[in-house]
């Protein structure tokens, strides 16, 4: 399998979505999972190369339309259960489709 | 290094609403020189716009806009609030707001990731809530700061 591809997205690409991608990368090294993981906007997520996008739910509802890849909603940014439930159950959910 | 000097931390900010309580944080920015007054009308109209997403975990929102002419430079600011404000997201009542202003996307992220790092230690972000002067939040930002140093000099 290729590099897995994480995009953090939130409405303009340098606040919140460092603060997500910054949780995501600490459940990838807990888990020694090999993965790049970017920020993103809004506008520009959809149509930027990635394998999953993580954001919030207002976000997430104006991309679901557009986007190719599965996104996946995160409510509380710093509950580290939340956070590894949602990344682990996306990493599962490539293993069985393997 | 310091994550964010006191003269940028403000505690008990008395707001109605979630707009005076943005206003209120952008404030400190425009008294720093660091945005212009139509930047904080970006971050309102941000969150009419995207809706509440900023409030990105329990009482705590990190106010922002896009990058603009606005933003003279990189800076943050702090608020707590004296009584929490509701910005109609799963995360409310809001009661410490970070405001962000960065020129481009890329160059403020060494700082925020080191203040984000601190807010989102739970005793760092306990000692906030509970702070009623700008140096007790102060302490408790930085405290956390000199905490990992010892942990990286090990």
């Amino acid at each position: 399998m290729d590099e897995l591809l994480i995009q953090a997205v939130c409405g303009f690409g340098c606040g919140s979505s460092l603060l997500l991608r910054m949780k995501i990368d600490k459940v990838l090294k807990e888990e020694g999972i090999t993965a790049r993981t970017f920020c993103g906007d809004v506008g520009t997520a959809a149509a930027t190369p990635c394998d999953v996008i993580f954001c919030s739910e207002e976000i997430a509802e104006r991309l679901m339309s557009r986007a190719k890849v599965p996104v996946i909603t995160v409510v509380n940014f710093n509950n580290p259960a939340e956070v590894k439930e949602k990344v682990m159950g996306y990493i599962q959910s490539l293993e069985k489709a393997d | 290094m310091e994550v964010l000097s006191n003269d940028h931390i403000l505690t008990e900010v008395k707001a109605e609403t979630w707009q005076q309580a943005v206003a209120a944080a952008g404030q400190i920015l425009v008294d720093q020189g660091s945005i212009t007054s139509e930047y904080i009308e970006n971050m309102i109209e941000a969150v009419r716009e995207l809706g509440p997403y900023m409030v990105l975990m329990p009482h705590f929102a990190l106010a922002h806009a896009a990058p603009c002419e606005a933003v003279l430079r990189n800076d943050m600011s702090l608020i707590i609030l004296d009584e929490p404000v509701d910005f109609g997201s799963p995360n409310d009542p809001v009661k410490v707001i970070l405001c962000l202003a960065c020129t481009d996307k890329e160059s403020h992220m060494n700082a925020l990731t080191k203040v984000a790092e601190a807010l989102m230690d739970d005793s760092v972000f306990d000692a906030l809530m509970g702070a009623s002067t700008a140096e007790e939040a102060y302490e408790a930002l930085n405290s956390f700061q000199e905490s990992l140093q010892t942990v990286q000099d090990c």
